[in-house]
């Protein structure tokens, strides 16, 4: 780490730089493991559910996140080694499209992330007509619907992106979606809650208080890590419209890369949190690699 | 994004560390930035920022901890049952997706009867609470018979 933190008239924060070894790590663990996911699901007839569709959304989401990664650094080493030009049409319109696909990465997480927990809260509160509200072809439509609205946005904000107009929407739609995810969950928890302590008073059960801590652990992790990852960037784009020339603000932009590297982590920890605690997922993964060795 | 290319701007100027900026279309100017008198640590914003983000998720989590220990709103009669409820399934596992398959339509059959029956518990309340409609009431009762619901 390039930081020089001597007394406060020197230089100014240099970027911090992530090892290009660790960067493509990172990336190619992460669009390998969301890869698996999406097989596993195409294979395995039994996974072909609403909400193995939605968690296959977050994992096309987190492949575009790391891809995008990946692509921008080898797009740069190309730059170095001179196979391509650096004032062109075509580099400008590449990074353009680079960057729309980074920004439907993040906005495909975002409502994939929704439409996982509304599922679970169907699943939970709407349990016996859940048959009938989330059929296959609808879960399908919401999906396209979802996909749809993040690429155009995602177009839109990266032509536009000068404009104050497009950054603010942005910004906020991040929080937004977050409350009304923890929201969701929330409600979720303190009906399994009420609900065990329910059954707490059945003479004939035995009841762990650990099992409600778990939950809390659960969705703890579930909203800190979407959180841990993704805020940060979301304050840099705050920090670059609005402040870029306060030293304060360059400081914390200085540390881009850093935040770049947590998405790509987010995309590794996703799958962990969602796919994998599938029992039925597993499975399937373990007869995969069994049957291919 | 303007900010984006920024910094493919830095990026490829740190690896480059010598030529001038690569990407040649309309940015604007990072520009020297003075770092003189300032009043704070210059980090100040990324120290504040992840101890600020720490905090509330720590604090979520006591939050929901406390939400674990104090007692539910309103106390329930609990219905003697006959049947064995799993105590995981309904709680621990709420973060998980339900599963379908033949394996797994024991494990099934235990949670719906479960999620039923607090089913039935929450629209007997709304019945009582309202004391409207007499289509949930009828509904509950009809849905008390009901085989717990198979996916296919």
């Amino acid at each position: 780490e390039n930081i020089s933190d001597f007394s406060l008239n020197i230089t100014d924060c240099t970027q911090v730089v992530v090892p290009e070894e660790v960067f493509f790590t990172v990336a190619a663990a992460g669009i390998l493991e969301n890869l698996l996911i999406l097989i596993a699901v195409a294979r395995n007839k039994n996974l072909h559910l609403p909400m193995y569709f939605f968690i296959c959304s977050l994992a096309i989401s987190d492949m575009l996140g790391s891809l995008y990664k990946t692509l921008e650094n080898i797009f740069i080493i190309l730059c170095e080694m001179g196979y391509l030009t650096r004032h062109g049409d075509f580099e400008k319109k590449l990074d353009d499209a680079m960057d729309s696909m980074f920004i439907l990465s993040l906005l495909g997480s975002i409502f994939s992330l929704l439409a996982i927990a509304a599922d679970r809260y169907i699943t939970i509160f709407y349990a016996l007509r859940y048959h009938n509200i989330m059929t296959l072809r609808r879960a399908l439509v919401i999906l396209a619907i979802i996909w749809t609205f993040c690429a155009g946005s995602s177009i839109a904000i990266a032509l536009f992106s000068y404009e104050a107009a497009t950054v603010i929407p942005f910004t906020i739609l991040f929080p937004l979606m977050m409350f009304f995810i923890l929201c969701l969950y929330v409600h979720m928890f303190l009906l399994a809650r009420s609900h065990a302590k329910k059954i707490a008073s059945l003479p004939t059960s035995t009841v762990h208080h650990r099992t409600n801590m778990k939950g809390a652990i659960t969705l703890t992790i579930f909203l800190g890590v979407f959180l841990c990852c993704w805020a940060p960037f979301v304050l840099h784009i705050l920090l670059a419209r609005f402040c870029p020339h306060n030293p304060y603000c360059a400081c914390y932009m200085s540390i881009f890369h850093v935040n770049g590297t947590l998405i790509m982590c987010n995309a590794i920890i996703n799958p962990m949190i969602f796919a994998f605690r599938s029992p039925e997922l597993r499975s399937t993964f373990k007869k995969m690699f069994y049957c291919s060795r | 994004m303007s900010a984006l290319r920024l910094i493919s701007n830095r990026t490829s100027q740190q690896a480059l560390s010598n030529s001038d900026y690569t990407w040649d279309y309309e940015y604007y100017e990072y520009g020297p930035v003075s770092f003189e008198g300032l009043k704070a640590h210059k980090y100040s914003i990324v120290i504040g920022f992840w101890v600020g983000l720490a905090v509330f998720v720590i604090f979520m989590f006591f939050v929901l901890t406390l939400l674990t220990k104090t007692g539910a709103p309103h106390q329930d009669n609990a219905e003697p049952s006959e049947k064995r409820f799993r105590m995981n399934t309904s709680v621990a596992d709420f973060g998980r997706p339900l599963e379908s398959g033949r394996d797994f339509s024991h494990q099934m059959a235990e949670e719906s009867q479960s999620l039923f029956h607090f089913c039935i518990n929450e629209v007997d309340h709304m019945n009582k609470a309202k004391d409207s409609q007499k289509g949930p009431g009828l509904e509950s009762n009809i849905q008390f018979q009901e085989v717990p619901r198979s996916r296919g």
